[in-house]
C-alpha cells in the first residue's frame, strides 16, 4: 500500500508520469487508483495528480497520509505538504515556474517562505530539468521523476512493468529517450527512504 | 493508435479513466449511436469516441449543443437501435425540454443519458445535483461510484432501459469520471437492427401526452416490482449504525470509518430512482442511527425520509437535511472524519491545511490568441474614454479574462448568456455594453440571442472570440473544423442575419485589432468583431519544441516601465529583483509582446 502525490504545474506531463506507475501497477496485477485535480486552466495553473496502490476505494489521499510527494515544482511541492506523513519522502525538482499573480505586482518567486516550509522535511532534489536538458529532450522530465520515484523503493513496482508502462505510454520513436531519462532519474537519488509506516 | 486498448477481448483488464471505461461500456452494450456536447468532467468520453468510433460500430457526433444531441439519441432509439447521449451536468439542463418529454414518450431501442455532475464546482458555475433532474423529469437514476462500476453499470442500464421501455439517467461526477483505475473489459454485445414504426406516443401533443403520465408511472413501478434494485444495491456489515450511501461518496466511507475505528452497516445504493424503499425500509428497521453520505444534495435522504414520516419509522436521522453533514461541496475522507466523529461522539483532531502561501492564480496559455484580444480591447477602450462599460461574457477559456489585468467579464450565467444578457443591457443602461463568447459557444447557444439583437435593434459590441476549437475541455471540434465535416462560417453566419457592421481580425496584428476596436466602440448599431486565430495550444500540437522561437528581454533596452508584466501580463513572463525576464520553457514565440504597443523600447527580442 502506497500513497503518492504528483504535484507540479500544467504542462509539466505530471499525469503522464502518473498514469505509467497506474499502468505498471495494473501490469502487477495490482489495485491502484489515480485521481487528477487541474480546474480551468489548460497550462499553467496548479496541478494534484493523486495515486494510490493497494487496497484503497478513495483515490483522494486524506491529509497526512502521503508516502512521498513527486514534486515537479517547487511552489507546488510546498503546497502540498499537508498531505504528506510525519516522516513521509519528498522528491524536489528545482524548477521555479512563477505564478502570473505574483509578476504582475512585480514580485518575485517566493523562495524563502517555500524552503522555511520543506526545511524539516530534508527532501530529495531531482533536477530533473537540468538532465533532461541534458538529454536533449525537454519533455522527458516527467520520466526521470519517474525514475527517481522507482529509485525510492517506495512503489513496490518491477522496473520491467515500469519499462512496459512507458512503451505503453509513448509512441515507439520516443522510447529510448524515455528509457534513458528513466534511468538518469534512478541514479540521482542513492538514498532509499525509509518507509514511515 | 492512442486508445486501441479500449477494443481489446473480454477478460483484458486496462488502467482507464472513467470517461474511457464509459467509451468502452457502450461498446459492450451494443449501442449504435452516441453524441455530446463537450463538457467537463465528461468530455473525454468525447474524445475517444471521436478517434475510434468506427471500429467500435458506433455512429458519433459532436452536436452543437447537448438538447441537439439528445435529440439524436432519441431519434435512434425510437428506430429500436440503443443509442447513447452524454454531457456535463448543466448540459442537462440545455437539453431538458426534450429530455422530460423523452420520458413520456418511452424508448424502444434502450437509452441512457450520462450527467457527469462536478461537486465542488472544479470547472463549473454551480454543483447541481442532477439525480433531482432524473427524478423530476421521472427517468430512472443510476449511479456507479468507479470506474469498472461506470462501465458495468451502463451495460446493465442498457438492458434495464430496454425491458421497461424507459430512458435512464446514469450520474457520475468528477471523481468518477475523472479517475483512473483498472477496469476488467466484458463482452460486446450484438448492435440492433433498425426498426422504425409509427407510435402516436412519440408526438406528445396533449391528447398523447395525456396518456403517457400514465404509463410513465407504470414503467417506474415495473422497475420497483421487477426489483431491479438486486442488481445495483449492496449492503454489508454490522452494526446499529446505517450508513446509505451512493455515487462516489461511497468511496470514502469505509476509510473513514477504520480511521475513526468504528463500525457500521453499509447501503451503498446504485439505484437510486425509483428508490426500492421495501428494502431500504427493512435496513432501517433493523438500525437505531441512520447516516446519509452522497455527493451532491439529500436525493436518497429526501425519500427516505419521506416514506419514513408516511409510515411512521422513527430513527436517528443524520444528514444534509438534519444537518449533521455539510449541505455542499465534494465528500473526501477528511470530511466524512469531521461529520462521523461528531455523529459518532468521538474526539478526533481536525487536521489543519493552511499553509498560506501564495496562490497560483489560473491563467490564460502563453501564445493564446485571447490574451491579446483582451490587450487591445481595454487599449481601445482607454482611448475612447469608456470607463465604466459592462461586458458579460461567456463560457470558456476567455472567461479567465475577469481576472488581473484585464479584468473583462462581470456577467456570466452559461453558455450564451453574454449575449442574451446584452440585450437586457443594452435596452436599460447608459454605459456601453461589450460582449464576449467564444466560437463553440457562439454556436451552441449565442445565435439565437444575436439574432434577437439584430431584430430589437439593440446597439453593443459583441466580440467572437474565434480560435476554432472547443479549447476549453481539451480541443474538441466545433462546426468550423473540416474536413471531413463541412465547415460553417462564423462571418456568414452573422452577414446572414442582417447585421452590417461585422469585422473580422487577426488579433496578434495590435494595430489594426486597435483601430477596428475603436470602431466598433464608436457604432451607433449592433457592431461584431471577430478575432480569429487558432488556439496556441493546437499550434503546439503540430509542432515539436524545437520550433519555438522563444524571446528574452535585451536588459539594456528595457526602462523597467513594466506595461508587459503589468498589462499584457503573459505567463511566461516572471520578475527576478525587479528584473523583467521570460521563462524560456513557457514562451510560445507568439512575438506579440514583442511589438511597440506592448514594448516600446524594443527590448523584447528573439533569443539567439
Amino acid at each position: 500500500m502506497v500513497s503518492i502525490v504528483f504535484a507540479g504545474v500544467g504542462g509539466q506531463g505530471l499525469i503522464t508520469a502518473a498514469n505509467m506507475v497506474g499502468k505498471a501497477a495494473v501490469t502487477e496485477g495490482k489495485n491502484v487508483l489515480m485521481t487528477e485535480l487541474h480546474g480551468m486552466a489548460q497550462r499553467g495553473g496548479s496541478i494534484l495528480v493523486e495515486v494510490r496502490i493497494g487496497d484503497y476505494k478513495s483515490a483522494i489521499i486524506p491529509l497526512g497520509m502521503a508516502d512521498v510527494i513527486v514534486g515537479f515544482e517547487k511552489l507546488e511541492t510546498a503546497r502540498n505538504l499537508p498531505k504528506l506523513k510525519k516522516g513521509g519522502t519528498i522528491l524536489l525538482n528545482e524548477r521555479r515556474i512563477h505564478p502570473i499573480s505574483l509578476t504582475i505586482k512585480k514580485e518575485s518567486y517566493p523562495d524563502l517562505a517555500i524552503e522555511e516550509r520543506l526545511k524539516d522535511h530534508n527532501p530529495i532534489k531531482v533536477e530533473a530539468d537540468q538532465i533532461a536538458l541534458d538529454l536533449d529532450n525537454k519533455r522527458v522530465v516527467n520520466t526521470v521523476m519517474t525514475g527517481a520515484l522507482f529509485s525510492t523503493g517506495l512503489l513496490e513496482i518491477s522496473e520491467e512493468s515500469l519499462h512496459a508502462a512507458i512503451k505503453g505510454s509513448f509512441p515507439e520513436k520516443l522510447w529510448e529517450a524515455n528509457f534513458k531519462a528513466f534511468e538518469a532519474g534512478k541514479r540521482l537519488s542513492q538514498v532509499q527512504a525509509t518507509r514511515v509506516l | 493508435m492512442q486508445y486501441d486498448t479500449l477494443l481489446g477481448p473480454e477478460g483484458q483488464t486496462e488502467f482507464l479513466l472513467g470517461n474511457e471505461a464509459v467509451a468502452r461500456g457502450i461498446y459492450e452494450a451494443g449501442v449504435s449511436v452516441a453524441a455530446t456536447y463537450p463538457g467537463t468532467p465528461s468530455s473525454e468520453i468525447g474524445d475517444v469516441l471521436y478517434r475510434i468510433s468506427d471500429r467500435m460500430g458506433i455512429k458519433f457526433e459532436f452536436a452543437t449543443n447537448e438538447k441537439v444531441a439528445l435529440e439524436i439519441a432519441a431519434a435512434a432509439s425510437a428506430g429500436g437501435l440503443r443509442s447513447f447521449v452524454f454531457m456535463k451536468h448543466v448540459g442537462l439542463n440545455v437539453a431538458m425540454d426534450s429530455f422530460v418529454s423523452l420520458s413520456g414518450a418511452g424508448v424502444k431501442g434502450g437509452m441512457v443519458v450520462l450527467s457527469a455532475d462536478d461537486p465542488s464546482m472544479h470547472s463549473s458555475q454551480n454543483e447541481q445535483d442532477n439525480r433531482f433532474l432524473g427524478k423530476f423529469a421521472k427517468t430512472i437514476v443510476i449511479e456507479p461510484s468507479s470506474p469498472q462500476e461506470l462501465k458495468d453499470f451502463i451495460v446493465m442500464a442498457f438492458d434495464l432501459s430496454e425491458e421497461v421501455g424507459h430512458p435512464v439517467l446514469l450520474r457520475s461526477a468528477t471523481r468518477i469520471s475523472h479517475v483512473r483505475a483498472p477496469v476488467r473489459f466484458g463482452a460486446a454485445k450484438d448492435k440492433k437492427g433498425w426498426k422504425y414504426q409509427k407510435d402516436p406516443s412519440f408526438l406528445l401533443l396533449p391528447e398523447n401526452a395525456y396518456k403517457a403520465q400514465i404509463s410513465i408511472n407504470e414503467r417506474l413501478k415495473r422497475v420497483t416490482n421487477s426489483r431491479y434494485s438486486e442488481n445495483f444495491n449492496r449492503v454489508y456489515g454490522d452494526s446499529s449504525t446505517l450508513i446509505i450511501t451512493s455515487g462516489a461518496a461511497y468511496n470514502y466511507v469505509d476509510e473513514a470509518l477504520q480511521m475513526l475505528n468504528v463500525k457500521a452497516r453499509v447501503m451503498k445504493i446504485g439505484l437510486s430512482f425509483p428508490l426500492d424503499l421495501d428494502v431500504v425500509s427493512k435496513e432501517i428497521g433493523k438500525a437505531e442511527r441512520v447516516v446519509f453520505i452522497e455527493e451532491g444534495g439529500p436525493f436518497l435522504e429526501e425519500q427516505v425520509l419521506s416514506f419514513s414520516a408516511l409510515h411512521s419509522i422513527n430513527r436517528e436521522f443524520h444528514g444534509k437535511l438534519s444537518g449533521s453533514v455539510p449541505a455542499s461541496y465534494e465528500m473526501n475522507v477528511d470530511r466524512l472524519v469531521g461529520f462521523l466523529s461528531k455523529i459518532f461522539g468521538i474526539d478526533f483532531p481536525v487536521k489543519d491545511k493552511t499553509l498560506g502561501l501564495p496562490e497560483r492564480a489560473i491563467t490564460l496559455c502563453p501564445g493564446c490568441p485571447h490574451r491579446a484580444t483582451y490587450y487591445v480591447v481595454k487599449m481601445a477602450m482607454k482611448q475612447k474614454g469608456i470607463k465604466n462599460a459592462i461586458v458579460p461574457t461567456d463560457i470558456g477559456c476567455y472567461t479567465l479574462g475577469y481576472y488581473e489585468p484585464y479584468q473583462l467579464g462581470d456577467f456570466v450565467f452559461s453558455m450564451g448568456s453574454s449575449i442574451g444578457s446584452s440585450n437586457g443591457f443594452t435596452a436599460n443602461a447608459g454605459e456601453r455594453v461589450i460582449s464576449f463568447i467564444g466560437d463553440s459557444t457562439f454556436f451552441h447557444s449565442g445565435i439565437p440571442a444575436l439574432i434577437n439583437a439584430y431584430h430589437n435593434n439593440h446597439n453593443f459590441v459583441v466580440v467572437i472570440l474565434d480560435n476554432f476549437i472547443t479549447a476549453m475541455t481539451g480541443g474538441q471540434p466545433t462546426p468550423e473544423t473540416s474536413p471531413p465535416f463541412r465547415r460553417v462560417d462564423i462571418e456568414s453566419v452573422v452577414r446572414g442575419i442582417g447585421i452590417k457592421n461585422v469585422f473580422t481580425i487577426d488579433p496578434y496584428d495590435l494595430n489594426n485589432s486597435l483601430s477596428i476596436f475603436k470602431k466598433a466602440l464608436d457604432s451607433k448599431e449592433l457592431a461584431v468583431v471577430i478575432s480569429k486565430r487558432e488556439c496556441a495550444l493546437e499550434v503546439d500540437r503540430k509542432r515539436s519544441p524545437s520550433e519555438i522561437k522563444v524571446f528574452q528581454v535585451n536588459q539594456d533596452k528595457c526602462s523597467l516601465c513594466y506595461n508587459c508584466v503589468s498589462n499584457f501580463s503573459c505567463a511566461a513572463f516572471y520578475i527576478d529583483n525587479g528584473k523583467v525576464e521570460i521563462d524560456p520553457e513557457l514562451c510560445d514565440g507568439c512575438s506579440v509582446c514583442s511589438e511597440p504597443l506592448v514594448c516600446p523600447f524594443n527590448a523584447i527580442e528573439v533569443k539567439p
